[in-house]
């Protein structure tokens, strides 16, 4: 019995610091599905520009030896920035129809962002300011970590300003016409360029504060962490649903419990396993996503 | 006229000052060609690599070079420092192509231990074996630390301790420095081969030989000799353990928490090693002890995580307690590089080329290539014992290992501080 209630609190609390730690899933997923549905299409620097943005906030903040604040500030603007940067290289002159090519030039955007940070830093960690790193509530055989939360409040403050974004303004309803019918939307006096160049730095904005979180979540940025968070950001975007920005919170929030379960019952080599194989699931089952009413099949 | 002299006199300068020393230079040279880690997340090894290897080579040319087979004395002269990028197939081809198109009488690299086993694979296994169409050149690694690597092939070398020795000497040491210390437990990266194979095989069991008790999940098998139990450790202890790559170790920090041990191992790059530090400090787990990698202890791990480090004690083949150790130090850091236990090693490998070199008469011509390496070979094989940074480096002529000196470095104060030194 007291083997049975030792495992019920060790699942509980790995599922509970698997949510708290998909809040960070949550919002690379965000990025990836506001330009999936804004666009149609995928970009694979997100979580790059996303990292990218913190190295240079952090580079910012070290040179300045400016407050913790001001490295998240600068994090956000630069992937702003970096965002707009992406859309006008890997997006901007290719033909919309072209679906293959601004996912290779976004892909190739991906690897030029890591090793120019790789050639920055010569590839060595750097420490990254914690928000609230001794915040650590116990509460009994429980553990709650005060920053998570506050990454986890972020999240859902980052999803609340987005959806007022897009559903109560002229810019959100521009960018939801460019996604629906952009030739209509043009016709309409719509500039498609320029609302996907905001789309996009609104996106990096977003980048910019999840790549700041999550470098603060684990206490150090390194380059190694681009590719898993691309990837992870991409299931996050799948299970959610292409396109549907409350479906990445709540794909973000599961994966990230679903991942830390795996870990705690079946261990670091079958995890990702998991995780993948729920993809396909989802990808069979579900391909709409999470929150999706239909099942789109030929 | 007098500014057409001028001109002509300067450009004369210009040419001349363009024109490289090995150019001016019309006799022979003694070519070699390295190669490492100068992208990707391992930059830092070939960059600091290349720095130790090219200032090695500088300092020995400003003191006259290397004698040649003729008695000449002839400059050394790295043709290139090729990007491994620390993956197989990069490795084997640039081993390939140096081989058939340099004339470089050795090949310099690389760190990474699985790069080196792939590597070391495409070379002849055995000199003499004339059936063997593996390829003819001598390899020179800086590292490379994963036991069993030397006897891949005859033309394979190495310069790195004896790992199964250096933990073996650190627990033993750890028992008497640290007398409270009476458990231990710990985690690993399963994705980085030295570093899971060396906590699985060898740290675990030699921390077991000292009398430490294992209080991770249940291994009966586990036991003092090398690799003993290994297999069923790394089944038993999978949760406990994480990937490069991670951003998430509170799972393996809760595990650990739980198990209460005086000691933890951190067998881990800096990377995951500082993310997994981190958390254990996060999550309140204080260990009387931390023991980590050989290859955390660089300075990537300062920056990563100085403060989650301190106290952490690993044994590594440098630190700059020579003098010799200390103008290496000063000499690599002006050419912008950094000395650790990897590119140390890439430093003393340029005084064993040289060595390797004057005892084989080397004749440096394009026409006896094949025989110089051949030649060089047997002489680098020869050398059992080289002066090296912080003391001798040896090599056992019968199973090719090398044996570099080691001592144990400690965190202190946001620096590593060598806190032991076996030899001593």
């Amino acid at each position: 019995m007291e083997d049975f209630l030792y495992e019920v609190v060790e699942i509980t609390q790995t599922i509970w610091d698997g949510v708290l730690f998909g809040s960070t899933y949550a919002l690379i997923g965000i990025g990836f599905t506001l330009i999936f549905g804004a666009m149609g299409k995928l970009n694979m620097a997100y979580a790059g520009a996303a990292i990218a943005g913190a190295y240079v906030g952090l580079a910012v903040s070290m040179f300045l030896d400016a407050p913790i604040i001001f490295v998240f500030a600068v994090s956000a603007l630069v992937s702003t920035l970096m965002g707009y940067i992406v859309y006008q290289t890997c997006f901007r002159f290719i033909p919309t129809h072209n679906h293959l090519a601004a996912l290779m030039a976004s892909v190739g955007g991906l690897f030029l962002i890591d090793e120019v940070i790789v050639l920055a830093t010569r590839g060595s960690p750097m420490n990254f300011p914690g928000l609230f790193e001794d915040a650590y509530f116990e509460l009994g055989p429980f553990g709650i970590r005060g920053d998570l939360l506050f990454v986890f409040f972020i999240g859902i403050v980052s999803t609340v300003v987005l959806l007022y974004v897009l559903f109560k303004t002229r810019l959100g309803m521009a960018t939801r016409a460019v996604a629906q019918q952009d030739v209509a939307a043009q016709l309409c006096g719509i500039n498609i360029h320029r609302t996907n160049s905001i789309t996009f730095s609104i996106a990096g904005l977003l980048g910019g504060i999840a790549g700041a979180m999550t470098a603060a979540a684990v206490g150090v940025l390194s380059p190694v962490m681009t590719v898993p968070l691309t990837i992870k950001g991409l299931i996050v975007t799948v299970i959610g649903g292409l396109g549907s920005i409350p479906g990445a919170i709540i794909a973000g929030l599961f994966v990230g419990a679903f991942e830390n379960f795996f870990l705690y019952i079946r261990g670091i080599d079958e995890r990702d396993m998991y995780v993948v194989a729920l993809l396909f699931i989802f990808l069979v089952f579900r391909p709409n996503g999470i929150f999706s009413k239909t099942i789109t099949r030929d | 006229m007098k500014n057409i002299s001028k001109l002509i006199g300067a450009s004369l300068l210009l040419i001349a000052l363009s024109i490289p020393q090995s150019a001016i230079y019309a006799g022979p040279t003694l070519k070699v060609l390295g190669w490492g880690a100068k992208s990707g997340p391992l930059k830092s090894f070939g960059v600091n690599s290349e720095a130790a290897l090219r200032s090695a080579v500088a300092e020995i040319n400003s003191a006259g070079g290397v004698r040649m087979g003729d008695g000449s004395m002839a400059p050394m002269e790295v043709i290139g420092y090729e990007d491994s990028a620390c993956k197989k197939d990069e490795a084997i081809a640039i081993l390939r192509k140096t081989a058939s198109t340099t004339d470089a009488i050795v090949g310099m690299g690389t760190t990474c231990s699985g790069v080196c086993q792939a590597m070391f694979g495409v070379l002849q296994k055995k000199v003499e074996d004339t059936s063997d169409s593996g390829v003819q050149m001598p390899i020179l690694a800086d590292t490379c630390i994963r036991p069993g690597l030397a006897k891949i092939s005859e033309w394979s070398f190495r310069n790195v301790p004896n790992e199964i020795t250096m933990y073996d000497e650190l627990f033993k040491w750890i028992r008497t420095a640290y007398p409270n210390v009476k458990t231990f437990t710990g985690g690993s990266e399963t994705d980085q081969g030295h570093s899971f194979i060396t906590y699985t095989a060898i740290i675990v069991q030699m921390a077991v030989k000292h009398g430490f008790e294992w209080v991770g999940p249940a291994v009966p098998e586990l036991g003092p000799k090398v690799k003993q139990g290994m297999k069923e450790l790394q089944a038993a202890a999978k949760s406990q353990h994480w990937l490069m790559g991670d951003t998430n170790y509170t799972v393996q920090a809760r595990k650990i928490k739980k198990q209460n041990a005086d000691m933890v191992l951190v067998a881990s790059h800096p990377f995951s090693a500082c993310g997994f530090m981190k958390e254990m400090k996060r999550q309140r787990v204080k260990p009387k002890l931390l023991v980590g990698l050989t290859s955390s202890a660089s300075q990537e791990t300062l920056n990563g995580c100085m403060s989650a480090a301190e106290g952490i004690i690993i044994p590594t083949g440098f630190a700059p307690i020579t003098p010799e150790a200390k103008k290496a130090n000063s000499i690599v850091s002006k050419a912008g590089g950094f000395l650790d236990l990897h590119s140390s090693a890439a430093w003393e490998n340029a005084y064993l080329v040289k060595r390797a070199v004057e005892r084989a008469a080397i004749m440096g011509r394009p026409d006896t290539l094949q025989q110089d390496r051949r030649n060089f070979r047997n002489a680098l094989a020869s050398i059992s014992s080289q002066k090296g940074l912080i003391g001798p480096l040896t090599r056992d002529g019968s199973t090719g290992e090398a044996d570099k000196p080691y001592v144990y470095v400690q965190v202190v104060n946001g620096k590593w501080k060598v806190i032991h030194d076996p030899n001593s």
